[in-house]
């Protein structure tokens, strides 16, 4: 459905994305997942014709954008971050002109979508914040795309809102449309998708189901922090399959925990915590994009 | 996809006061305001009442004139206090002997008190005078090859056009706001993600602009010649097609606004400044004939000034056409492609 060739972007001296190669399977959902700066927006906004790129190439509905930018984008659907309509106008009329964009006129099944009939005609400014970013979804949504692109849908939004946009995404999944969801919240990305893209330093540094990332990046295993000779007792679980990673050492599943312990003891050190870790797709993140914080986007 | 943006931006601009009122009721108010301060011609108003007193029985002033009454004071002091507290502009005292004292405040701007003094002069002079038959000695008239103005000139033959090109201009402030507006709320990348070609993008922002414009000029200059006693001594098309060349102008400077200005907080502090910098030395608040030379010609960088020269033709000179307002819609249509030029070429899509 989407299919992105070395798509790059440079600003001035700074590189934003290097080189993304990715294919979106038509009808799945497909989370984009990356820590502030990681190129997530940029990427987003290449593949919707928002921002031109410097290298690469970007196909919809196998219509290439470059050449044929306005059946490409008759295609896709976005959902920008920011709360896209204006907040003077009512629900409808923001309707009717984003409707008007993509030439068509039959708007208002996109508030029955969102749950927003019974206030169709009152102004946005008067709407809670959940029910503005569900607005800010039907009019990326109007023209009924084949491809939907949610951009950190659920920001600032309380727990019935978002649960609503969940029920949202998953009812038009079901109808047949493609997804691609970006956001922090793991727990959002693991509910949804059937596939995640993992962006760090504008690069795709990895993509696959939530099992497959799960499994190559954060298995399961145990935790241990050491006590006494510590040092000796490191060297020793390090020999036994633990990696380190300051005062903590970690031992995948299966690995021979036993004769690890053993050793650790007749090298001088105790044992001052021992902990079960329970692997999902934030401990694969986390493995993947390092735990430093990141202050720019 | 222009016409629903034309239909969404104005039911936002139906909703938003205070834009509402920049572009529609201040103007009215400094047309009002403007046309009361300086009224002349038939709308002059009541005459402004001067305090006389006499010493000398046989010389009695019944009259002065055109604008002034007289009003006879029991003093002299009488006449000096009336006009030392203010409540008039000017008095006159007839001393038994020697000359005439006109009692005015001389710090006065001598733009208010010169006039009152040359007429007051005059028509004691013509009062004391003996009547001495005499001859027209002098007739004011206009060149050949300059069209016949009206009879009489009314105030708001000036303030009118005046303010409907000051804050005609305004517009290209809200053409701006409503770009940096569109990029901040994300309006603006929904555009560029939608199967619309940029320039129609370009075009779709600005057109409902333009016609805002136009709807602005028409009410102005409607209010002013069905409420106030405007006249137009020329031609109506070239009247329109000279609003038309302005209101094409604004909107272009709006575009340059929007390319250089940043967001609406630089651009909502800085736009206003440049408008009355502009509307100052195009003569929307001063007329530049009463300018010295340097301002007069400085006037011309401004497009304000070829409005407002277009403008008193149309609406003062009798038999003004299109072809005699080439040179100021002509001027108006340059500067609309030079900041259209300069915009676009600055303007950043994404």
């Amino acid at each position: 459905m989407l299919t992105l060739r070395g798509l790059g972007k440079d600003y001035g001296e700074r590189t934003a994305v290097k080189a993304v190669d990715l294919d979106v399977v038509r009808g799945e959902i497909l989370g984009l997942l990356g820590p502030n700066g990681a190129g997530k927006t940029t990427t987003i906004s290449m593949a919707c014709g928002v921002v031109t790129p410097t290298r690469g190439s970007v196909a919809i509905g196998g219509v290439a954008l470059a050449s044929e930018p306005f059946a490409a984008k008759a295609k896709l659907g976005l959902v920008p971050q920011d709360l896209a309509v204006f907040e003077e106008l009512s629900a409808l009329q923001n309707l009717r002109y984003f409707g008007a964009l993509y030439r068509t006129r039959d708007v208002e099944w996109a508030l029955d979508v969102v749950g927003l009939r019974d206030r169709a005609t009152e102004p946005v400014k008067n709407f809670s914040g959940g029910m503005k970013r569900r607005l800010n979804i039907a009019a990326g949504l109007v023209h009924r795309p084949e491809l939907l692109v949610l951009d950190e849908p659920t920001v600032g939004v309380d727990p019935q809102s978002r649960n609503h946009i969940f029920e949202t995404v998953k009812a038009l999944h079901a109808q047949g449309m493609t997804v691609i969801y970006t956001s922090h919240y793991m727990e959002e990305v693991e509910a949804l998708c059937d596939r995640v893209a993992i962006m760090d330093h504008g690069a795709i540094v990895a993509l696959g189901t939530i099992g497959e990332l799960i499994a190559k990046h954060a298995g399961q295993g145990v935790e241990l922090e050491l006590a006494g000779n510590a040092e000796a007792g490191a060297a020793a679980a390090v020999a036994h399959g633990a990696t380190r990673d300051g005062a903590l050492l970690r031992f995948p599943a299966g690995a021979p925990l036993g004769a690890a312990l053993a050793a650790i003891e007749a090298a001088g050190a105790t044992v001052a915590r021992i902990e079960s870790r329970q692997a999902n797709l934030e401990t694969a993140f986390l493995a993947l994009t390092g735990r430093a914080l990141r202050d720019t986007e | 996809m222009i016409g629903a943006a034309i239909l969404k931006d104005v039911q936002l601009l139906l909703r938003d006061r205070g834009r509402l009122l920049s572009l529609f009721a201040l103007p009215v108010v400094f047309m009002v305001v403007f046309g009361s301060m300086f009224k002349f011609g038939p709308d002059r108003g009541a005459p402004r009442p001067i305090p006389v007193w006499s010493g000398r029985p046989e010389l009695h002033l019944d009259s002065l004139g055109e604008g002034f009454t007289v009003e006879p004071a029991p003093s002299a002091d009488a006449v000096r206090h009336a006009v030392a507290t203010g409540d008039r502009v000017a008095g006159l005292v007839i001393p038994p002997t020697g000359p005439v004292e006109l009692v005015i405040d001389l710090a006065g701007p001598v733009q208010v008190r010169g006039p009152v003094q040359g007429a007051l002069t005059a028509a004691v002079m013509r009062a004391l005078a003996p009547p001495i038959p005499m001859p027209a000695l002098i007739e004011a008239k206009s060149p050949p090859g300059i069209a016949k103005p009206l009879d009489s000139i009314s105030a708001f033959q000036v303030t009118v056009p005046g303010n409907a090109v000051l804050f005609g201009f305004f517009l290209s402030m809200t053409v701006a706001m409503t770009f940096a507006s569109e990029r901040r709320s994300g309006t603006w990348r929904r555009l560029l993600a939608a199967p619309v070609p940029r320039w129609k993008a370009l075009v779709g922002t600005l057109v409902p602009y333009f016609v805002i414009g136009c709807v602005q000029l028409a009410f102005l200059f409607g209010l002013g010649a069905l409420g106030f006693g405007m006249q137009i001594a020329g031609s109506v098309v070239a009247l329109v097609a000279l609003s038309l060349a302005v209101v094409l102008c604004a909107t272009c400077l709006g575009l340059l606004f929007a390319s250089v200005g940043g967001t609406e907080k630089q651009i909502g502090s800085t736009a206003p400044v440049v408008l009355l910098v502009m509307g100052l030395l195009g003569g929307c608040m001063f007329p530049r004939i009463a300018m010295p030379d340097f301002m007069k010609s400085l006037g011309h960088v401004v497009p304000h000034s070829w409005a407002l020269d277009g403008y008193y033709d149309v609406l003062v000179r009798q038999g003004t056409s299109l072809a005699d307002l080439a040179p100021s819609i002509g001027a108006l249509c340059g500067f609309a492609a030079l900041f259209a030029a300069l915009g676009l070429w600055r303007f950043r899509f994404e």
